[in-house]
Order: structure tokens, then sequence, then C-alpha cells
């Protein structure tokens, strides 16, 4: 295939995973490829008046669409009516641009979260529409769930190359560390931060029983670049470690322990609920497509 | 309860449900009740402006929400995603513009269609969201099932008294009788009519096999202007005859060619698709309310739409 110009958009960009991408793309910079990442101060995605200028001022080829309303679970629980329709009118806004403005391919990132909430293990891409998501944030869950629905509708009525992702647990530099709204990793890594510094034992919220696979932002990074440049699939595709990598988040706890140089005492606070005991994913079809790839040991990643 | 004005909105009110509603409307005055029949004619509602202005112009207390974009087999297949973007533009508008303005309660309009392709039987409210739908039309499925997730929204959100109905086979008087487009009942009723016209025999798709529950359009009209009056809850409701009402597309076609008169032959072309050989839905939480509705029996049903359609040929949808 001649090596075309490629202007690829990066809405979120400048989140946890955008920062992953900007990471891998500085190292392996490539003379066809121009890379925009863009972030929520310079377009709101909800309107479609601003998304339109904003196509039009970078006119990309491709598209990762990162971007969403997030929250932790209280902020879901609440408002599951606003993210669900925030999420849509930016999902629908940035696949419609993509399509009118002639972008080759979209990519757009799901979650494991948003999978049935009774389900058998390991899940995979096959099942995302097999039953109700979790209650606590159906109104995400199923907004991500419509970008599938919509990807595969842009192909069989436009013929056009928009696909999707689904990444497990992800971390890595710059998430977000706040206690409340941030996920497991960057929450340990906060609170051991903080025990250090207080001379306080570490205290993990639950049993740490529960099991959890997790993928480093650049390692997701290479594997969505790779999306973007060789999958032509309109079906989802989990991204993420195998089931035989999936750890309990006590271990995690300790890897950040051990990676921070913690000495103090951990606690389980056992009257913190643990959230899902297992979410496992299936990266069988990863596998079939990228046999060799190796992951950043977590030791080394967190 | 005081009786407080009603203004009820009918979204799509100029199609078959539509104008179920309109017929027993005015069997049943209300001296509270101003019923409105919006038609797309009238307003756009795939754009949030042309919503917001009927909505103005009219001032509802109440929407039925039946509008949207519709169609057969064919196109369905052929437009999986402007079914999706026009109908969850639509949903999007009615019930967001229903917020903003303060309606009391808006019924919408699901369907079986929308139900998991793989499922046991028969199907209840509790299953709508348990597998994909048929790949068929997936689009027209997903924006419906996006209205029961709005309606849960909204009511925990901000307490709105949102809900939807689930109808199964509707038929009756101003139906879509296109052969390509339309549904079975109305399309057998329009071949019955050109097979008596031209001498020939009548051929029904498919091996009359397949199991149907037909909902006669006034039935189902009585039926929603009780959810809108007396249901109260957010979740969706079946409104359909019973399990055992169930009959073939074959005893369909019967019932058509007694109440049209026709004498000729019957034949059915098997290397045409039957579709889903069933889709039976239990209308068991509508009985827990009405144990005691009585359904139009279908031949009395099935002749009154027979003889709409033959009076009204030349300007009906077809």
């Amino acid at each position: 295939m001649a090596a075309e110009k490629k202007v690829i958009l990066v809405t979120g960009g400048s989140g946890l995973v955008g920062k992953g991408l900007q990471h891998v793309v500085e190292q392996d910079k490539r003379a066809d490829e121009t890379w925009v990442f863009l972030s929520s101060k310079e377009a709101d995605l909800t309107k479609q008046d601003e998304t339109q200028a904003i196509f039009e001022k970078h006119r990309p080829t491709h598209v990762i669409h990162l971007a969403a309303k997030v929250g932790g679970l209280y902020k879901n629980l609440n408002s599951n009516l606003d993210f669900f329709r925030d999420n849509m009118a930016i999902n629908d806004n940035v696949l419609n641009t993509s399509y009118k403005t002639g972008v080759r391919k979209v990519i757009s990132c799901l979650s494991t979260c948003i999978f049935p909430d009774k389900t058998t293990f390991p899940v995979d891409e096959t099942m995302i529409h097999n039953g109700a998501p979790h209650q606590s944030n159906y109104g995400y869950a199923y907004a991500k769930r419509m970008l599938d629905v919509q990807s595969r509708a842009y192909h069989a009525q436009h013929g056009r190359n928009f696909t999707s992702v689904v990444p497990t647990n992800v971390y890595g530099p710059h998430d977000n560390f706040n206690l409340e709204d941030g996920h497991v990793l960057p929450g340990l890594m906060h609170k051991v931060y903080m025990a250090k510094k207080e001379g306080s034992p570490l205290t993990v919220w639950g049993t740490g029983k529960p099991l959890r696979q997790f993928i480093f932002s650049r390692d997701l990074a290479k594997l969505i670049i790779w999306v973007m440049r060789e999958y032509e699939e309109a079906d989802p595709i989990i991204l993420s470690v195998g089931e035989e990598d999936e750890v309990t988040v006590k271990d995690a706890a300790l890897a950040v322990a051990e990676a921070m140089n913690f000495k103090g005492e951990v606690i389980f606070d056992t009257t913190k609920s643990d959230g899902q005991t297992k979410k496992t994913a299936s990266i069988v079809k990863l596998r079939r497509y990228l046999p060799n790839f190796k992951f950043t040991p977590m030791k080394e990643g967190t | 309860m005081a009786a407080e004005k009603k203004v009820i909105l009918v979204t799509g009110g100029s199609g078959l449900v539509g104008k179920g509603l309109q017929h027993v409307v005015e069997q049943d005055k209300r001296a509270d009740e101003t019923w409105v029949f919006l038609s797309s004619k009238e307003a756009n509602l795939t754009s949030l402006e042309d919503t917001r202005a009927v909505f103005a112009k009219y001032k509802p207390t109440h929407v039925i929400h039946l509008a949207a974009m519709v169609g057969g087999l064919y196109r369905n297949l052929k437009y999986n995603l402007d079914f999706f973007r026009n109908n969850s533009a639509i949903n999007d508008n009615v019930l967001s513009t229903s917020h903003e303005t303060g309606v009391k309660k808006v019924v919408s309009s699901l369907s079986t269609c929308i139900f998991p392709n793989k499922t046991t039987y028969p199907i209840d409210e509790t299953m709508i969201h348990n597998g994909p739908p048929h790949s068929s039309n997936f689009g027209y499925s997903h924006a419906k099932r996006m209205i029961d997730v709005l309606n849960q929204g909204y009511h925990t959100q901000h307490g709105c008294n949102f809900t939807s109905v689930i109808p199964t086979n509707v038929y009756g008087a101003f139906d879509n009788y296109n052969l390509e487009d339309g549904h079975v009942l109305p399309g057998l009723i329009h071949k019955v009519y050109m097979a008596k016209k031209e001498g020939t025999p009548l051929t029904v798709w498919g091996t009359g096999k397949p199991l149907r529950q037909f909902i006669y359009s006034h039935d189902l009209a009585r039926l929603m202007i009780w959810v809108m009056r007396d249901y109260n809850e957010i979740s969706p409701i079946i409104l359909s005859v019973g399990e055992e009402e169930e009959v073939s597309i074959k005893e369909a076609a019967m019932a058509v060619v007694e109440a049209m008169d026709f004498k000729g032959e019957v034949i059915f072309d098997t290397t045409r698709a039957d579709g889903q050989i069933k889709k039976t839905a239990s209308n068991a939480k509508l009985r827990r309310y009405l144990p005691d509705f009585k359904f139009t029996p279908m031949k009395e049903a099935i002749k009154e739409s027979c003889d709409w359609f033959v009076a009204n040929y030349d300007t009906c949808r077809k």
C-alpha cells in the first residue's frame, strides 16, 4: 500500500491513554504520519458545530476516539442520564463528522465495565450485548455499547472502516490519581505515597481478593496504533494481557509497595466493597493476530 | 385526584396506532382531555428546534410517542445506520423536550421485533436487553431499546414519569398496505383484494406455519390510553392478546379469505422466507393489572379492517 499521508486526530488526547500514545509515537516517528492530540479545552465534542470546526481545522484522515465523559462510582450512580446523553452526543458528533469529512478509519474506545453484569467468564468480544450492564453505570455503559452499534452500522451502510477496542484496567503516567474518582492502581500509588509521607500504614479498600488484568498504557498505545494501521474488522477487539496474567488487588498493592519502597504495614479494610470479583477477558482474538506481542512486565510498568 | 386539564400530544399521530387512538378517543370524550395528533408534515422530530417549536405551540401535559422511522425488511437491511441515528435523534428530542417543558408523562412505543434474536419463549418485559437483536434491523432495534434506558435515566435523575409499551403485531384501518414494506396482515388483505379482482389464486409467502399474536389497533389504543392514565411503572409493559391466542399465518390468511369472501385457491410459496417461527410474548403483566380486559374477537376485527380497506382502496397507503 502506498504511504499516503495520514493525519491522526486523537480525541481525549490529554488523558491516560492519549499520553501513552504520545509517548509511543515519539519513539516511533513515521514520515507519513502527523499526530494531533486534542483536549476538551480545544473543543466541546458534545456540540456538533465545535466538532465540525475542529475537523475542518485539522482535516484528519484517521481518528482515535478516546474522549468521553467518565467518572468514578459515585458520580455515575447519580447521573446515569447525563453520562448516557453526553457520551451519545460526543460519539455521534465524532463518528458522523468523521463520516461526512471522509475520514478513512475511526477507532473508538470501549471498556470492560460495559459488559453484561451477569455473565460467564472469560468475557469475549461477542458478548457485549448479552445482558444488562451493572446498574451503577448503565448510562455510561449503554452509550459505549452504542459506539459498537454505530461502528458496525457505518460499515454496513457506507462501507466505512469504523471499529472499536476494549481495554481492561489501564494504568500509567498521567492517570487520574484522585482517591474518590480514580481507578484501583493509581489509587494505590497515591495511597502508598501518602502512607510513606505520613508514616502511616497502607490501607487497601476491600479484601484484596478481586482479580484484574492490568495493561500498561504504553502497551495499550502500541496495540491501538497497530489497530489503526492494520486491523480491518468492524467488530471490536479486546486489548489486554492474557487470563494467566490476572492478578489480585492484593498482589497489585504489594507490587506498588515494592516499587515505591514502602516499608510500612499493609492493612485490608474489609468494610469497603470489593467491586466485581472478576472481569476476566479473553485475548484469544488479539493473540490470533499478534501471537508474539510482548507486554511490559507489571513490575516494570508500576 | 382533581381533574386537571390534560393536553395529550400524540407524535406519529397519523399512522396505524395514531388513527386507532383517534377512533377510541372520539367514542370516549372526556372534558378534561384535549388530544393533539401530530404528523411528520407538521414537525420534523429529528430536529431539536422543530420539536421544541411544536411543544411550545401545543404545551402538552402528556405525550404518547409513536413517531419513528420505520420500514420493512429490505429497507432496514440497507439503512441500519439511518434507522439508528434518526430514531435516536427523534427519541432524544421528544424526551428531552418533554423533560424541559414539564410534561407529566410520556408513553413511548417499543416493538417485539427489538427483543434478543436468540431467546426462550414466551418473552417478557425483563428480557429486552438480554442479547443482540436480529441482525437485519439492529439499528432500529437498538434505538428503540435506548428509549427504555432513557426512561430509567430520566426517572432516577429527575423523577420523570416516562414509560413504554410493547405491542405485538398490530393491524387495523389506516395501515401500510404496501406489499414490499408493510406487515403480514395488511399484506394479506391487499393480496386477497388483488386476487379477487384479477381472478387469480392467493399466494401466501412462506409455509404459513409461523405463529403470531395479533392485536387490533382499537384494542391497543384502549390499552395505551389506560397506560397513559393509570400505569405508573417506568419499566415497559407488553400489550397483546395472550399466548393462547397465537395464530399461524395460515389461520390469519384464512380469516382474511373468509372476511373478504374469496373463493379462489390459496397457495403457499415455500420458496419465500418465513421470518421468525415464533415471537411469543407473555401478557401476564397486563393481566395482573387488567384481568377482565376483553379483546375484540379476531374474526370481527379482521372483518372491520378488510371492509375499511375495500372502502378506502384508492386513498390508503400502498
